[in-house]
């Protein structure tokens, strides 16, 4: 049990409930992914956690998930590839190349691996707009590289819009037939929306399935850990929306709910957990959310500004 | 009113939101023992509030307070509205967001889902009856909403 808890629970214990202290809720949030690696770099320690091969496939997409992971803290990156798992591939960061890169994509699929797995499936063309890699003289294309990896793996994670759903890659007019991993895979997929994914989200959902197996999911197959209240419901500028005082403008420190925030229909816990290493988040910043952890980002979440709402004419 | 009765009407608000709060719940539980643990909560909850209204509203008559009033009261302020009326209410320059489903306007200006008068590509001033089945067929969120009228 952390400090701040423990200081939380003794003023109960005492009657003297303090209303400076952070509401026990969002301390204990805050730390999921903190609390999970932990106890996973304790099991490490006593040698009683079993390393697990984990493959980061990446598809149709703008490699921002990985680039968000490595600004990691719960752990971070170093820790990930070389402790918690054997990071088997990817093709942004390996160092190897070409055939020699694919083969060791192709190997894994004799041992068990977790996959993650971000960007969409282009299906046009029987998935000819991206081709991932060559392999004995064949073009493999993202659709059979996850049709064929997705399948054998002991759990497949889908991080970002895109992998989840479709998201940027899929929006309209959607060039490449683009759709999300659950589309073309008959099997569970544990789905971590977000453009980017919170690195916490997903080492929080890796700590968890190394540690105890699949994480609580909801009917959409979101780890409640992450994904269990909206973002309206635990905004900072609640009490502005409350009392109907709203921004007009960006920059104002007013509720956004006129310039279109769409914090009161995405489920995720920036307010809490924020980002850049738990620094600050959009809201915050007094720029609304633009739902980008919702399932239909981009095209149902726009527009992603409004100024004409209460502009009278 | 009194700053008893006031008390009870601010407890039953939290108690209301509370179990909205619950029902938000129910739909995101994916087990079913989680969600027979909230249906025993939501029932419980309900108990609590019928018991305070109960305190408060002792005068009034049961049956008049029962559901199949409540559209009574709502007819009293309807007003035909056509669906070219309907669509100067799209929440912009000022204007109020109106929508219509199955036939009955909704006012959605301060609903939260709303933002900006739209909600997930929709936009207010129309009729969104099929688009509404289409996503949130049998949930009970259209008595949250303000009724303004009938649409013609």
């Amino acid at each position: 049990m952390s400090a701040d808890i423990k200081q939380i629970k003794n003023s109960w214990e005492v009657g003297l409930m303090s209303t400076t202290k952070t509401c026990p809720e969002y301390t204990a949030r805050f730390q999921t992914a903190s609390d999970l690696f932990i106890k996973v770099r304790d099991e490490i320690k006593r040698g009683s956690l079993v390393k697990k091969n984990l493959v980061w496939l990446e598809l149709t997409g703008c490699s921002g998930n990985i680039i968000s992971l490595l600004d990691g803290a719960n752990p971070d990156f170093k820790y990930l590839i070389s402790q918690m798992t054997d990071f088997v591939y990817d093709n942004s960061l390996m160092a190897a190349e070409g055939e020699k890169a694919m083969e060791q994509l192709m190997d894994i699929t004799n041992k068990e691996y977790i996959l993650a797995v971000e960007g969409a499936v282009a299906t046009k063309n029987n998935g000819l707009y991206n081709i991932i890699g060559r392999w004995k003289g064949e073009t493999v294309t993202a659709l059979k590289a996850i049709t064929m990896l997705g399948e054998k793996a002991a759990h497949v994670i889908a991080l970002g819009a895109c992998a989840t759903h479709g998201g940027v890659s899929a929006a309209r007019p959607n060039p490449a037939g683009c759709v999300s991993v659950q589309s073309v895979l008959n099997r569970k997929v544990i789905k971590l929306p977000g453009c980017p994914c919170h690195p916490d989200w997903f080492l929080g959902t890796l700590a968890h399935i190394l540690l105890y197996g699949e994480p609580a999911l909801d009917s959409r197959d979101r780890p409640l850990l992450f994904y269990s209240t909206l973002i309206h419901d635990r905004c900072p500028k609640r009490s502005f929306f409350d009392k109907g005082i709203f921004a007009k403008k960006l920059g104002e420190s007013t509720c956004m709910f006129k310039l279109g925030c769409r914090g009161p229909v995405t489920r995720i816990d920036c307010p809490i957990r924020k980002w850049n290493q738990y620094v600050n988040w959009p809201i915050e910043d007094n720029t609304p959310c633009i739902g980008c952890a919702q399932f239909g980002f981009p095209d149902q979440m726009e527009p992603f500004i409004t100024y004409n709402t209460t502009r009278e004419v | 009113m009194n700053c008893y009765e006031s008390a009870i009407c601010q407890k039953i608000k939290t108690m209301v939101a509370e179990s909205e709060n619950y029902i938000d719940l129910l739909y995101a539980a994916p087990c079913i023992y989680t969600r027979n643990i909230l249906l025993y909560q939501l029932k419980t909850k309900m108990n609590e509030i019928n018991f305070l209204s109960g305190m408060i509203c002792c005068q009034v008559n049961q049956i008049q307070a029962s559901p199949t009033e409540l559209p009574q009261q709502n007819q009293q302020n309807q007003r035909n509205i056509t669906l070219q009326e309907l669509a100067k209410f799209n929440g912009k320059d000022g204007n109020l967001a109106y929508v219509s489903v199955i036939g009955v306007v909704y006012d959605v200006t301060n609903n939260a889902a709303w933002a900006a008068a739209s909600h997930f590509g929709l936009t207010a001033g129309k009729d969104l009856t099929s688009e509404f089945a289409s996503c949130h067929a049998c949930q009970p969120i259209l008595s949250k909403l303000k009724i303004v009228g009938k649409l013609v």
